[in-house]
């Protein structure tokens, strides 16, 4: 997957309900936060286009410097947010698709119990 | 833009020059300006100016040529060089002459050809096309110019100028049309001109690219770029489009191959010429309306000179320009989306995907911002190496841009001559540190993303707007404006607070905390240093915080530094000094010194500091019992608070108290006559609800609730916070989603989910009987009285009142206005409250005036006096019922049981009964006529009567109640305004209405029976109304009720003909009797009268079946027959039909009317004969 990328669940009244720095690259606090503003920002524009195209994964919607934003809306409207330097769009996609699978399994066992977040979490890391 | 010079950041237009006729030139050039596409004009008044421009420029090009193959190429572009194709190097050079230099004396020739000769000597060299233009006199109207000059003189002419014929032009400006004519041809030849000259010139430097025979790359650069201009100038976008990418490519390629500068001026000139050439590009790209082109190219133009930043001193120089790319191209977006309107959308054969933004100026705008703040932070960088190596000496002040674009020198001033001599990269390093000093590169940044900020709110993209108002605020703060920079965040901050971004609403706090501490605001400083505090950002320690520039004052995002916010916060609150670095502002700790107030509310966003919930455990208490009240309280602040003390306030302020920590010295301000509760330990715990269980109670009854929490802190911090109910109580949306053990605010789950902060004090009981005593149904329009008793059984009666009310049942009110009743249109309610009546008739005078009693129809207010215990009192209230209907009575009785109003409170009784009402009499009547007697009445108008005829009128009662009544009267009254025309008969015997007493039992009727004989001839008579007078019967006299029913107007008519049967009651089978129809005619005219009688089975009759006949004015005439009954019992007589051919009105009397009964034989009847006798008399009275 990509080198370095900062990964964030959205629910569907815009909040955050999950987020990590995933990939290889160093990990840097002041990163994420600059992270954190491109991924808001872009909530922008994916509002604007989720309504306007069927396809649930929209690929490189936003661009900051050399890292592009991917987003991956669920029918519910949570999104899948990934910010992301690579080219491989295939994996990024079935990195989302993986996800949401288990977002949804995690939201059956009702996310809020501190285990499944955990399990969640684990497997996340896992899949990079 | 705005700083490129005009000629680059325009379209080349053509110029063309004019050489003598000088009073033309004006007229020419404005028309030239004017066409589509316009032609510029280098005007010269006379042929001597012309050598002294072109010699000079000439030479010196050549010179600069001759240069060329000998030494290496000194740069890329020269920086004239446009601007001298755009104003002085013309395409077409146009000689006017007047047709009589021409065609005048040989002197006049010689200097025409003279000029001609210099015109070319000069033009030669630079391919100049040549147009002689013949200006022919005003007066001239040949038809012909071939008239005016000789045709040899024009082919000496041509030969001189080596011209075609078509390149001598003819100017007549003798009328309008020949003049446009004159104008048009000159145009449209020096177009030509132009076009061919550019073609020309494009080819034979193209010849040279295509050729490769130049000694350099630069001189390659430089070539393509002039064909693209010569495309350029004659609007062949394409070719110029190709050859300013060529241009832009073969540049590229210097980059790692040029040597002739030093490192960094060489890559300062390749940029700004790499710069030049982008925004042709674009330019050109926009203008033709490929945005998406544009926009793409401009990406890859990014990409091949991002990374090329240069020697690590002039970094701030690559920042600077790579801004203005941005700047300039958002620039000519913006510029050029006004003109385009619809942005086309993201073009499909682009090799990637462009995004939404960058179709957005503003998108640019703010990378344009971002660069130049990369910029300033490397220039400072610059500075303070270069101060640190010995600081900038004076001579940056004589650098000057060069010749070549892109290039600097130093200017010296030898003897007069200015020289250029070329920098060395520190000189220029030096020279451009001087230069970026000058420019305030902040609030150059904040204009940018303050247009940033408003292009994208314009586009409802709020979030993209509010991180450019997050940059702009932090380019505030780093300029020191603290008031607009917490301005922005404040609102910045509010958006990531309802979206609950932490990290991001943690970046915004730490800035705006410091806003307010350099700002010297206390309050807002130790609010939002509380809501960081008590934000839920990640704990994870595992991860290294750097202490970048990227971070905001807060610091990073982290458990340790919350605790940070926290320590910083309350060693502030609590007057400690010295503890924390909040020493380096003065203004905070002397304004510190007051007490601080903080105020929590429902939508406050220090709800996650402190959050209190209070929920009384039972719902309904009653006044003067201890009830059961829990407080808790949730703070999520990292570290433990202890509070010191903790005040309950309710809206009944003498229920407030205050709970104490038993840990902390007592301190007594303030609290003076409240109860004061201790509590062993007050200490508030991360995320632990700190739960509090007191008892508190009320003496007045209604809403006992708590409003506010006030917790004191150290010695000056003061939180007031507004209770919430736990049943109603939000969670905190920040920490909704995260991962943390849920708690209830009590310990009882059961209360967590229904507790209110508010419950309902119970009224005292009461210990008065109130009692309303009514018997059965009330009767319409009787006066129903309702007893009402109030009995005292414990408490003293003071101040009593009763209230009275009267509800319909079946809801709605208890009158409708939209029913108009002419009896009683001014009550128009159905049920009236009429009064009340005391029964007590020994009040004393004086307590009954000043007794209050309101009445309305349907509600009443009385006072009752003072009652001892033990005491009764009782009233009657009167209610009348205009229509049958049930209503509810509500009668409430509120009293102080304490003769001190102040002290003690109200008591209320209530009492309600429903009451029926019901109809108690009904009235009808009914007319008739006189026995066998009828009148021809012709109008069809019903009821009406005959005139002078007596008819009957039968008025009947019923009762409909179920109680006996007793009748008074019953008579026959007229209205006020109306007479009685007709004479009135008592049925009973006399004008006597009273009847005595008569009693008339539920279900009975009783009958009455009037006579009327009407007097005058009149369409409505008016009869009046029956008016009977009736009460209940009972023990006591109640007053009597005055029942009233009108009576119909009736239609009275002088009846023409009248017909009287006579027959006897009744007929012995086998014995004849008479039968007499009499008519009598009461008209003044001649009646036609048909009779005829019809066959009957059961009698034998005797006279005609049918005459006719005519019956004199005023008289009668009588038919009479004689008939045998044959059969016995109750038989029909043969029917008689009687016409009057004048009226055309038939008459029949009525079966009941021709009937009679046949006995058998004559009856002997064995009754005593004075029996008989009476029976001989008695008039039979026949019903119909």
């Amino acid at each position: 997957m990509a080198t370095t990328a900062s990964f964030i669940i959205v629910s569907r009244n815009d909040i955050p309900i999950y987020e990590a720095e995933v990939g290889s690259a160093t990990k840097r606090e002041d990163a994420a936060q600059l992270h954190q503003f491109v991924l808001h920002a872009a909530l922008d524009i994916v509002q604007d286009l989720a309504w306007t195209t069927s396809a649930m994964f929209l690929k490189n919607i936003d661009r900051f410097n050399d890292l592009v934003v991917s987003v991956y809306v669920t029918a519910g409207h949570t999104r899948l947010m990934l910010l992301h330097d690579s080219r491989n769009d295939d994996g990024i996609k079935s990195f989302f698709q993986e996800v949401h699978e288990l977002y949804i399994k995690v939201n059956f066992l009702q996310l809020g119990c501190s285990v499944h977040v955990l399990v969640f979490h684990l497997s996340i890391v896992e899949k990079n | 833009m705005e700083e490129y010079p005009e000629e680059l950041r325009t379209p080349p237009v053509t110029l063309i020059s004019l050489v003598g006729c000088p009073e033309l030139h004006a007229l020419i050039s404005s028309h030239l300006h004017s066409e589509q596409p316009p032609i510029n004009t280098l005007a010269l008044p006379d042929f001597s100016k012309i050598s002294v421009i072109f010699s000079d420029k000439s030479s010196d090009g050549k010179a600069a040529s001759a240069s060329d193959p000998s030494s290496p190429t000194p740069g890329i572009l020269k920086r004239d060089w446009l601007l001298k194709h755009r104003t002085k190097v013309p395409a077409v050079l146009a000689a006017l002459f007047n047709s009589e230099q021409i065609s005048g004396d040989p002197a006049q020739w010689i200097q025409v050809c003279t000029d001609l000769e210099n015109l070319r000597n000069v033009i030669r060299p630079k391919n100049i096309k040549l147009v002689v233009v013949v200006v022919v006199p005003a007066t001239f109207f040949a038809s012909s110019n071939d008239d005016l000059i000789s045709e040899d003189r024009m082919a000496a002419l041509r030969k001189r100028a080596e011209l075609d014929a078509k390149h001598i032009v003819f100017f007549n400006s003798g009328d309008e049309l020949q003049l446009k004519e004159s104008l048009n041809k000159l145009g449209s030849t020096f177009a030509e001109l132009a076009t061919t000259y550019y073609r020309e010139e494009g080819r034979r430097i193209k010849t040279r690219v295509e050729k490769k025979n130049f000694s350099s790359i630069e001189l390659n650069i430089r070539n393509c770029f002039k064909v693209a201009v010569h495309a350029e100038f004659r609007r062949d976008w394409v070719e110029a489009l190709r050859f300013y990418e060529d241009a832009y490519h073969l540049l590229r390629q210097m980059v790692s191959t040029s040597t002739r500068l030093p490192v960094i001026q060489r890559l300062v000139e390749i940029k700004i010429v790499a710069e030049q050439l982008h925004f042709k590009i674009s330019t050109l790209l926009l203008h033709g309306g490929k945005i998406a082109d544009a926009i793409a190219w401009f990406r890859k133009h990014n990409a091949s000179y991002r990374n090329l930043v240069g020697p690590p001193g002039v970094v701030f120089m690559h920042w600077e320009w790579m801004s203005r790319q941005f700047l300039v191209f958002a620039e000519l977006l913006e510029t050029s989306s006004k003109a385009i309107q619809s942005i086309s959308g993201p073009a499909s054969n682009t090799a990637e995907k462009l995004t939404e933004w960058e179709f957005q100026p503003a998108y640019y705008y703010q990378l344009a911002a971002n660069y130049l703040k990369e910029k300033r932070n490397a220039l400072e960088l610059a500075q303070q190496s270069e101060e640190a190596a010995g600081g900038i000496d004076g001579s940056a002040e004589s650098v000057a841009p060069s010749v070549y674009v892109g290039q600097f020198s130093r200017l010296l001033e030898q003897e007069n001559v200015l020289a250029m001599q070329p920098l060395t990269d520190e000189e220029y390093t030096r020279y451009s540190i001087a230069e970026g000093k000058r420019f305030q590169d902040s609030f150059e940044i904040i204009a940018l993303l303050k247009k940033s900020h408003e292009s994208f709110s314009g586009i409802k993209a709020k979030r993209m707007g509010s991180l450019c108002a997050f940059q702009m605020a932090k380019e505030y703060y780093t300029v020191a404006d603290f008031t607009n920079a917490k301005q922005l965040l404040d609102d910045v901050a509010s958006l990531y607070r309802s979206e609950g971004w932490v990290t991001l609403l943690w970046e915004a706090l730490g800035y705006v905390r410091e806003c307010a501490r350099r700002a010297g605001m206390v309050k807002e400083f130790v609010e939002y240093s509380l809501e960081m505090a008590a934000l839920p950002v990640s704990s994870d320690t595992s991860v290294q915080s750097f202490d970048s520039k990227d971070c905001g004052p807060a610091g990073p995002p982290s458990l340790a530094q919350r605790e940070n916010i926290h320590k910083e916060v309350f060693s502030l609150v609590s007057g400690e000094v010295g503890s924390v670095s909040i020493g380096d502002n003065l203004d905070l700790q002397t304004a510190c010194n007051g007490p601080l107030h903080l105020e929590i509310d429902l939508v406050s966003p220090l709800r996650v500091v402190l959050l209190a919930s209070v929920a009384f455990h039972e719902q309904i208490i009653k006044p003067g019992v201890p009830a059961l009240i829990t407080v808790s309280l949730l703070s999520q602040l990292p570290m433990n608070v202890d509070i010191d003390q903790l005040e309950l306030q309710f809206n009944q302020s003498e229920c407030n108290f205050i709970i104490m920590n038993s840990q902390r010295p007592a301190s007594t301000d303030g609290r003076q006559g409240r109860r004061v509760e201790r509590a062993p330990s007050l200490s508030l715990v991360t995320h632990k609800w700190l739960r509090l269980t007191y008892e508190v109670q009320s003496e007045l009854s209604g809403k006992l609730e708590c409003i506010y929490v006030v917790a004191k802190m150290r010695s000056l911090l003061t939180i007031c916070c507004r209770a919430e109910s736990p049943a109603s109580m939000d969670d905190l949306p920040l920490w909704r989603f995260e991962d943390r053990v849920q708690t209830f605010p009590t310990k009882d789950p059961a209360l967590a989910f229904s507790g209110q902060k508010a419950a309902q004090v119970e009224e005292a009981d009461p210990q008065v009987d109130l009692v309303l005593g009514a018997t059965g149904p009330a009767l319409v329009e009787e006066c129903f009285l309702v007893p009402v008793t109030v009995t005292s059984k414990g408490h003293s009666v003071f101040s009593g009142e009763l209230k009275v009310n009267l509800v319909d049942v079946k809801g709605g009110g208890l009158f409708s206005p939209r029913e108009v009743e002419p009896l009683s249109s001014d009550s128009s309610h159905h049920v009236q409250l009429l009064g009340v009546s005391s029964t007590d008739t020994e009040d004393d005078p004086q307590v009954a005036s000043s007794k209050i009693m309101k009445i309305q129809q349907s509600f009443g207010l009385v006072s009752v006096p003072f009652l001892k215990d033990g005491e009764s009192w009782s009233c009657k209230l009167e209610i009348k019922w205009n229509r049958p209907k049930p209503i509810m009575l509500f009668v409430s009785l509120g009293y102080f049981p304490d003769v001190n109003e102040l002290s003690s409170q109200k008591v209320h009784v209530h009492k309600s009964l429903q009451i029926e009402g019901k109809t108690g009499i009904v009235i009808s009547h009914q007319f008739m006529l006189p026995f066998h007697q009828y009148p021809l009445l012709l109008s069809k108008q019903s009821p009406s009567l005959p005139m002078n005829e007596a008819s009957v009128l039968v008025v009947s009662t019923k009762n409909c109640s179920e109680v006996p009544l007793e009748l008074q009267s019953m008579s026959i009254d007229m209205d006020d305004d109306h007479e009685r025309l007709y004479t009135l008969q008592h049925g009973g015997g006399g004008a006597e209405d009273m009847l005595g007493i008569s009693h008339l039992m539920p279900g009975a009727e009783f009958r009455k029976v009037f006579t009327i004989v009407p007097e005058v001839e009149s369409s409505s008579l008016v009869l009046g109304s029956v008016a009977l007078r009736w009460r209940r019967k009972s023990e006591t006299q109640e007053a009597c009720v005055l029942t009233k029913y009108k009576l119909p107007d009736v239609n009275i008519e002088l009846p023409p003909l009248v017909v009287r049967q006579e027959c006897p009651p009744y007929a012995i089978l086998g014995d004849p009797f008479a039968y007499v129809l009499r008519i009598k005619n009461q008209t003044k005219l001649l009646q036609e009268v048909k009779f005829s009688l019809g066959d009957a089975q059961s009698f034998v009759l005797a006279g005609s079946h049918t005459d006719s006949t005519f019956i004199l004015p005023k008289s009668e005439h009588v038919v009479s027959y004689k008939i045998v009954p044959l059969c016995s019992g109750m038989q029909q007589l043969p029917r008689v039909t009687v016409t009057s051919v004048r009226y055309s009105a038939a008459f029949q009397p009525s079966v009941a009317a021709s009937t009679v009964f046949v006995f058998p034989s004559k009856p002997h009847f064995q009754i005593a004969a004075a029996a008989d006798a009476e029976n001989k008399e008695l008039e039979p009275v026949a019903t119909e």
